[in-house]
């Protein structure tokens, strides 16, 4: 079933891309259904007690597998992922409006993004997960990037793609030490692991889960991400992406619970994201940068519990990844409506809403409480299990983290009240022809997860008996805990309602505090600086070393090449050493040495070439004196064509040479002869030292057998070492697509070089 | 001063066509057990069309249908031995009776070879056209050779 849904993702994907063009926004029904089907049999396997494993050996000697596990975490997962999925698509439906065009791709890429999600939550193998994730980094670029006419949505789509890749790389380097330090690859087989390289791997997965999950300070890509349409943020921002990292987190941490990194590590960048992203969103007046920065926090806190690593915390932490999937994915709905119909988010335009939009509104409320953790919403029980597990903490941890998270509560309060108050409240209400006429496409998602938000609630033994057994294949002494509908007049009971009273109050005060614009996102800014100097150190580089001259180029390969030779000097062993093996030797050596000179002597280009070619075919006179008709076979052919080319690219320059420089003539005869004494040094060295016998008789006598031939060059050529020719049969092609792209460029009329432009010709065609 | 309108030089590079061609088979096939093979062949095919070019008779075209025709040959031979479990490039030799030449062993190592000889011609092909052989045989018959000087 694993591979028949996997498979299902990819053949609607393909097919999307194919004939999505013509299906319009009809291509995002299509898109819910593999969603939908993956959603149903994911809530089939909730709670069924029993992990469905399957997957094969994919580089069996390296030891990397591609392994499904589908247990009650990831099937809990996966059904979040593909329900919020379908109902994002069809809220899509609704979002887009009937002329919208592209609407195939956006179904693909958002189809394909939910598959890699699904992978990547049932993936067992950190392999597997490592692919995954960065297909959900792909993706998420692609959907981000999606209006990509728009400047501002390919700088972001380019800064989230820049951030999280480089969080793929340190996931990668971490996943290598991880499985070094730990034996295993399977996610499922892991257990603690200490020292130096556990610390490590501790480290670099942490940052890579970081940059995913946007915690401080690689939370800048995700405000920037709402560039993307309002369906892309409310799947990626509420049940996905950014729970990449959390989720790899969550898994991960029982490997690291006992280094000495991951906690400290994992609750700085918890709090302080916590706290910054509850600023941000207080600070914005874009509702949806509030709903962002919100998420920011979320993650924050999200990241926190599962650092902290008591059970109770990561029961904490698991089920408000739940709720936040709900209550999140029906805000970023909320505000993509209000976009729609208004024309506008931001709050200082926005107010009055709830007369014109009253299903909206209600949805809004619901979800916005249950972000505050109000009841009787499913926010309440989770929220209260995450104060219950600070509470519980000791020492200096109790007033660090649960200090900081019942101070991240009161924010979530604050900017939740200020959000509602921002868009519903009646200060002045907008006229009502200001509002466009409601969507059901988009009214029914927004309700469905309304409803679940209050569901929770209601049924919530039912996702206690859902959440429980998912946390406990991760932290398995949690399965003492409970949600609670009425925990009684407890601490937490108490500081919760305290927590939402302060709140209320500030987020109050603060909706009437008219703030003209947000904040500038200084570190988004900074990021692109960074990424557009490297890009310019690039060229700079790029234009220094291809500068274009062909004599320097030559002069820089030829004296690398004879800095390579130089270790070859100390191994020249004299007695191996001898003059010739016959005088005619001798004779074409004469002939090569006199042609080569002249060379270097004639005026004319032409004259130059036709004194090259006799270099050549003297060469070939040797291989004859040799006695290697094959060579000297080929030399002739080659010599041929080559003199031959060399007189037709004559046609195009001067017929004699530029008279060089005093300087440069020295130069060159510098050159030559240290290009010519480099490779008798490097062959004399190796003669002098011998590797073993040479294996002629082997090829000989595996000509004869295998080969079937007896030119035994030529059977080494097609059948002994025939991977090198195919090798060499690539290169020629290359070669031929180069030149026949250089001269059919140079045919149309196109001057190599950019006019006013100091870059070399070259560059300036790549850079085209 | 490339190109020669001589109809001596025509002619001969016309007469001399088929032989070059023959020629090149023999060297294709001979590469089994005496000095030839793929290279070789594609590298007189190659020079008779550069010759031919030269000469006026031909242009350098469909470099890109003999360089694809050529990568395709050689990389279907050298990975079709996967599909039997084989190693890659694993070679099959066959020897056939055939009238009047008798015996003839031969294998899939020819066909890897053809496919060499097409990239070779196709490269020697793309070379001309990339340095616009034509147009120079044209402008060669045109003008004098001072006029040519100052290309750029």
């Amino acid at each position: 079933m694993i591979w028949f849904l996997l498979a299902l993702h990819a053949f609607v994907v393909v097919a999307l891309v194919a004939v999505g063009g013509r299906l319009g926004r009809r291509s995002l029904w299509v898109a819910a259904v593999p969603m939908a089907v993956t959603a149903l049999w994911s809530a089939t396997r909730l709670g069924s007690g029993d992990a469905i494993v399957t997957g094969f050996a994919w580089v069996p000697g390296l030891d990397v597998n591609v392994e499904f596990r589908v247990d009650e975490l990831s099937s809990l997962l996966s059904l979040l992922v593909s329900g919020i999925g379908a109902l994002v698509c069809v809220y899509a439906v609704g979002y887009f409006s009937r002329t919208a065009t592209s609407m195939g791709r956006f179904a693909a890429t958002l189809l394909a993004f939910s598959a890699a999600m699904v992978g990547l939550v049932w993936a067992d193998s950190v392999w597997t997960l490592f692919i995954f994730w960065e297909l959900t980094s792909i993706t998420s670029f692609l959907l981000v990037g999606f209006k990509h006419v728009d400047p501002v949505a390919r700088i972001a789509a380019r800064r989230a793609l820049v951030i999280t890749a480089a969080g793929g790389l340190s996931l990668l380097a971490g996943f290598v030490l991880f499985v070094d330090a730990a034996g295993t690859a399977r996610l499922s087989d892991i257990a603690p692991i200490t020292g130096s390289t556990a610390n490590a791997a501790a480290i670099l997965i942490l940052v890579a889960a970081a940059t995913k999950s946007a915690q401080f300070p690689f939370h800048v890509w995700l405000p920037g991400a709402m560039a993307a349409p309002t369906p892309v943020s409310a799947y990626l921002h509420s049940a996905t992406m950014v729970k990449a990292g959390v989720i790899l987190v969550a898994v991960i941490a029982p490997a690291f619970q006992d280094t000495d990194v991951w906690k400290p590590l994992g609750l700085s960048f918890g709090l302080v994201t916590m706290l910054w992203g509850a600023i941000g969103a207080l600070r914005h007046v874009d509702a949806k940068l509030i709903l962002a920065w919100g998420t920011v926090s979320q993650l924050g806190l999200l990241i926190a519990l599962l650092a902290v690593g008591t059970p109770k915390a990561t029961f904490a932490a698991v089920s408000i990844l739940v709720a936040h999937a709900v209550f999140k994915a029906a805000l970023f709905m909320v505000v993509g409506e209000v976009d729609v119909r208004t024309g506008t988010r931001n709050i200082n335009d926005l107010s009055g809403l709830r007369r014109s939009m009253p299903i909206t509104f209600v949805v809004a409320v619901i979800s916005g409480a249950s972000m505050a953790g109000i009841p009787p919403l499913l926010g309440f029980p989770t929220k209260e299990a995450a104060i219950e597990a600070a509470l519980g903490l000791s020492g200096a941890e109790f007033w660090i983290v649960g200090g900081l998270i019942i101070g991240g509560s009161v924010l979530t309060v604050a900017y939740t009240t200020r959000l509602l108050i921002g868009m519903f409240g009646a200060s002045a209400p907008m006229p009502e022809h200001d509002v466009a006429p409601r969507r059901p496409a988009m009214s029914a998602p927004e309700v469905v997860l309304a409803s679940a938000s209050v569901l929770g609630f209601v049924a919530l033994g039912w996702v206690t008996g859902v959440v429980r057994p998912a946390v406990v294949t991760v932290a398995p002494k949690a399965e003492v805990y409970s949600l609670l509908r009425w925990p009684g007049l407890t601490d937490a009971f108490v500081t919760s309602l305290v927590i939402v009273a302060v709140g209320a109050v500030f987020g109050a005060l603060l909706a009437r505090r008219h703030v003209v614009t947000g904040p500038v996102a200084r570190g988004a800014a900074n990021v692109d600086w960074t990424i557009d100097g490297v890009g310019r150190l690039a060229r700079q580089i790029a234009g220094r070393v291809q500068h274009g001259s062909l004599p320097l180029y030559l002069a820089t390969t030829v004296l690398v090449i004879c800095a390579a030779a130089v270790p070859f000097a100390g191994q020249i062993d004299a007695d191996t050493l001898y003059w010739w093996d016959n005088r005619a030797e001798a004779a074409m050596v004469v002939m090569i040495v006199a042609a080569a000179v002249s060379a270097t002597q004639v005026s004319s280009r032409l004259g130059a070439a036709l004194v090259l070619g006799a270099v050549g075919f003297s060469v070939a006179g040797l291989f004859v004196a040799y006695g290697a008709p094959d060579l000297v076979l080929t030399q002739l052919l080659v010599e041929t064509v080559i003199v031959v080319g060399f007189v037709l690219g004559l046609g195009r320059l001067a017929t004699t040479f530029p008279r060089p420089t005093r300087l440069w003539t020295v130069g060159r005869l510098v050159i030559a002869g240290a290009m010519g004494s480099a490779v008798a040094v490097a062959l004399a060295g190796s003669a002098g030292n011998p590797v073993g016998e040479a294996p002629v008789r082997e090829l000989a006598e595996t000509a004869q057998t295998d080969g079937g031939g007896k030119n035994v060059v030529n059977v080494i050529l097609t059948d002994t070492r025939a991977l090198d020719t195919l090798g060499e049969v690539i290169v020629l092609m290359v070669v031929a697509v180069g030149i026949l792209t250089l001269g059919t460029k140079r045919r149309r009329g196109r001057s190599p070089a950019v006019p006013g432009s100091d870059e070399p010709a070259g560059i300036a065609e790549v850079a085209r | 001063m490339i190109a020669s309108t001589s109809p001596i030089v025509s002619l001969a590079v016309r007469a001399v066509t088929p032989v070059a061609l023959v020629v090149a088979a023999y060297v294709l096939f001979a590469g089994h057990n005496q000095p030839g093979g793929g290279f070789a062949a594609g590298l007189m095919l190659g020079a008779i069309i550069v010759l031919r070019t030269v000469a006026g008779i031909q242009q350098p075209r469909h470099a890109t249908v003999w360089l694809s025709v050529g990568g395709v040959v050689a990389g279907l031979v050298a990975t079709a031995p996967l599909l039997w479990g084989e190693p890659l490039l694993d070679q099959v030799v066959v020897s056939w009776d055939i009238p009047l030449l008798g015996t003839v062993k031969t294998g899939s190592a020819l066909v890897f070879d053809l496919g060499v000889v097409a990239v070779v011609v196709g490269l020697v092909i793309a070379l001309l056209d990339g340095l616009d052989a034509t147009s120079l045989v044209d402008r060669g018959r045109q003008s004098s050779p001072d006029d040519l000087e100052a290309s750029p």
